[in-house]
């Protein structure tokens, strides 16, 4: 089996979203559906899938080419709400809108139920972001609450707890994925903008790891036991190195914060998934196999294509070198296990 | 206690084999009247206001009981008066002789908001260290000193590397990675490297406190609120700055360059080298200037201080720094007298057998052309080894 | 292993520490409220001389309070000089991994003298 956990469907155009924005909104400007923050030159998305309408925008071609062609079995379809606007509340607004138009136009004339969704919410506006997801979470097809990876505070901050509340209670993993666009987010790097499109490419998933490491030190974790968090553009190359400088910190730093009560590494295997990305993994296959093994990212790794990105990964290149076991993990075992998902679940 | 053994009119210096090279140490003023005299007089007064009792020490983030500790450790205050790391020959017994390490590479910590003044407050650190440190109190040949500069103003900074750049005992140029927004890679420095690049003295950099608040990086999801996971995650600003160096070109400018990453880990260079060659063969039509694999120049040009040195099972520890391969680019360091300290003796057993000797020691003294043998002190056995 | 004299009760005052030349590191006799304990002058981590830190509380959490924490067990937490890691006098046991235990010894009183059986 196989199951994707990461392919973004996107709009044909600007006026397919508009009609699902609510009446208040209409004459409001929203970011343009393809906008980026650092566009990649040549396009975006793989080449091939222009042809015909904007890539990813069509569900008979989309299914063809994940499913009948592409050989997986279930794919997370997890849209794009195109940046942290300032109006926090016209983008949940967003958000509601693309959550409504995945139901309509991907889960629901889907009958095989291979199409899997995420509720888009809007951190910023905690009462907003509860209340779709408390709108939504029932929906079977709905496996995950999505949010943006940039943000202009990490996800550990105790302002944004009750989202993640509201998440775990309906046993919903919470994806984190880049969302750039129109938003008013700090510079992508530590050191500021990059000047390229791969200086910007290349570091962008690494922010994960703030994310990652306070809701391990602000105790959102020990909190909530039943709150997953996947990190959905990859960037699990750099957890080894960063949690161990984080374990080897906590015996001199857990007097300031002792509700952390055991390793930091400790919470990755109850809390935390990644999906695989084009740009994480040894250059040299013969390494692929041990280290998957550090920090057990092989229980915690779930193949994502990222289709349609220009980078979309085949299920073959992300298990190159590993062994038999890994693969199993990666390609379904780990993801049938976060979101429920089985052969069963087909119709 | 005890201070260092008083040299004799009868004590003749013997050679001691370089063993261990400590490639981070910090060295501080024992007072402010002291480093206010290298100061030019009509800076003394912008630099340090009159009506501040003491030079505020802020911050945004605190070490465990920082208000008693200062950041130090608790063990090295000098027994003649003074913060940690203000005596030289207390530093010198501490660790020249109890902890083994043949030469130190002193680095001054020092930040001013303004260009001009903190280019003054640099040159005014780099005269004091030289007449405190690298003068008389270096008779013994055994401590290096970084050339202070602002990022601020590369060009004034490479007036002051040309300043310094004959002198025995300046080895290295030092500037702070929390840049205000100019990444490395950014032709902004290319004064500075050029300079120092020039002059063959490798650019080390080094979080350089807290005091103007825009010395803080906003990281870019925001801060976390404790220095536990603000540290863990502050080798992201390393391999920020590294991949601009590479995908814009830096080493490419700057064929001579050699940039030390200080204190910010180095384990995570092997994930990010194969980031970097993944995207860069990925995407080279991005980067007509990038000639070469991503990792090529890593090995070529940048080296990693080891401290410090992630506490996880050792023979796990040693299986990933075989794996990773980076034998030549690391030194070791010890951070003293800061209370992160790594001991040369507990070190040494972190590191694959056969990468030893380059981290200890090969590495730092071929990078900045160290001697083979240094002057014992009083209480060493000469030519040990 | 030997029973060794360290001093007179008096001279080792609760609140107080004397560090005596036992073993290869030395090992710290301290008197917690009128309580003896000892434990080695070497720090489980890289070996730094953990009686030359502090002595001090630590912190616990309740989640009751507004910070989240409150303070505990003062005067009975050595903290190492170096990275601070915290190590229970009474026990030896660092407070964080309690595999990273220290040394400790017995310690008894006789006749008015401290005694380090060390």
């Amino acid at each position: 089996m196989i199951i994707d956990a990461n392919v973004q469907p996107h709009f044909r155009y600007n006026a397919e979203i508009r009609k699902f924005l609510a009446s208040a909104h209409k004459l409001r400007s929203i970011p343009d559906v393809e906008q980026q923050w650092y566009q990649a030159p040549g396009g975006d998305y793989r080449q091939d899938l222009y042809g015909d309408g904007y890539p990813a925008s069509d569900p008979d071609t989309v299914y063809r080419h994940l499913f009948t062609e592409g050989g997986a079995n279930f794919a997370i379809l997890n849209p794009l709400t195109r940046g942290n606007i300032a109006d926090y509340l016209l983008n949940s607004r967003i958000c509601a809108a693309v959550n409504d138009w995945l139901l309509a136009r991907w889960l629901e004339p889907d009958d095989t139920g291979r199409f899997l969704g995420t509720i888009r919410v809007n951190p910023e506006d905690v009462k907003g972001a509860v209340a779709e997801i408390e709108r939504l979470a029932d929906h079977p097809k709905m496996v995950q609450v999505g949010v943006p990876l940039q943000s202009r505070e990490p996800y550990g901050k105790p302002m944004f707890e009750p989202i993640w509340e509201a998440a775990a209670a309906h046993n919903l993993p919470v994806a984190v994925h880049i969302n750039g666009g129109n938003g008013v987010d700090h510079a992508p790097t530590f050191a500021g903008h990059a000047y390229t499109y791969p200086g910007y490419a290349a570091f962008m998933p690494l922010n994960s790891f703030v994310h990652l490491a306070t809701l391990i030190i602000e105790g959102t974790f020990g909190r909530i036991p039943g709150l997953r968090f996947v990190f959905a553009d990859g960037g699990y190359d750099i957890l080894t190195p960063l949690i161990w400088r984080l374990d080897t910190f906590w015996m001199s730093m857990r007097d300031q914060t002792p509700w952390v009560d055991r390793y930091p590494s400790d919470y990755l295997r109850d809390h935390v998934r990644f999906c695989s990305s084009a740009f994480d993994g040894p250059t040299d296959a013969g390494l692929a196999e041990r280290w998957l093994d550090f920090s057990d990212k092989a229980d915690l790794l779930m193949y994502g294509s990222s289709y349609p990105h220009w980078s979309t990964s085949e299920p073959d290149d992300v298990v190159a070198g590993l062994n038999d076991e890994q693969r199993e993990k990666v390609l379904w075992r780990n993801a049938s296990d976060l979101y429920g998902v089985t052969e069963g679940s087909l119709a | 206690m005890t201070t260092l053994e008083e040299r004799t009119n009868d004590f003749v210096a013997q050679d001691i084999a370089v063993t261990i090279v400590d490639t981070d140490v910090h060295p501080l003023p024992v007072s402010g009247e002291v480093l206010k005299s290298y100061a030019p007089a009509e800076w003394k007064d912008k630099l340090w206001p009159a009506g501040n009792a003491v030079s505020p020490v802020p911050h945004f983030y605190d070490t465990p009981d920082s208000y008693k500790t200062m950041s130090l450790r608790v063990d090295a205050a000098p027994p003649r008066g003074g913060v940690a790391g203000s005596d030289p020959e207390f530093a010198a017994k501490q660790l020249l002789v109890d902890a083994g390490v043949s030469i130190a590479m002193l680095e001054p910590m020092c930040d001013a908001q303004l260009p001009q003044a903190e280019h003054v407050l640099k040159a005014t650190h780099n005269n004091w260290l030289a007449d405190v440190w690298l003068g008389e109190n270096n008779w013994h040949g055994r401590w290096r000193g970084a050339i202070s500069v602002t990022a601020q103003d590369p060009s004034a900074a490479a007036r002051e590397i040309e300043r310094w750049a004959g002198h025995p005992y300046m080895a290295e140029v030092l500037m702070t990675p929390q840049t205000r927004g100019i990444p490395f890679g950014s032709p902004h420095f290319d004064p500075l490297y050029e300079a120092a690049a020039r002059n063959s003295l490798p650019v080390a950099t080094h979080l350089m406190g807290q005091t103007p608040f825009e010395l803080i990086p906003i990281y870019p999801v925001g801060n976390p609120a404790h220095w536990h996971d603000f540290f863990a995650s502050w080798p992201l600003l390393y391999v920020s700055h590294l991949m601009s160096l590479v995908f814009d070109g830096a080493f490419d400018r700057h064929p001579d360059l050699r940039i030390v990453f200080v204190e910010g880990g180095f384990t995570w260079a092997m994930p990010v080298m194969w980031r970097m060659d993944r995207i860069w063969e990925q995407r080279k039509g991005d980067l007509p200037h990038v000639r070469r694999k991503p990792s090529e120049y890593v090995h070529e040009h940048v080296r990693f201080t080891t401290q410090p040195l992630e506490d996880v099972n050792v023979a796990m520890y040693r299986e990933y720094l075989e794996m990773m391969d980076l034998g030549d680019c690391l030194m070791f360091s010890t951070d003293y007298p800061h209370w992160s300290y790594d001991s040369p003796e507990w070190a040494i057993r972190r590191f694959p057998a056969d990468q030893r000797e380059r981290i200890m020691r090969g590495n730092a003294t071929a990078l900045y052309g160290l001697p083979s043998t240094v002057k014992a002190l009083p209480g060493e056995q000469p030519s040990a080894s | 292993m030997q029973r060794r004299p360290v001093c007179a009760i008096e001279d080792l005052p609760p609140g107080s520490m004397k560090l005596v030349q036992a073993g290869k590191f030395g090992v710290g006799v301290y008197n917690i409220d009128g309580s003896l304990y000892a434990i080695a002058n070497y720090c489980s981590h890289e070996g730094a001389p953990l009686c030359a830190g502090y002595v001090v509380g630590t912190n616990e959490y309740a989640p009751e309070m507004p910070d989240q924490l409150r303070r505990v067990r003062e005067g009975q937490i050595a903290r190492c000089p170096w990275h601070n890691w915290e190590f229970d006098i009474t026990t030896g046991v660092n407070l964080a991994d309690p595999q990273k235990r220290v040394r400790t010894y017995e310690v008894d009183v006789t006749d008015g003298q401290v005694f380090l059986t060390a």
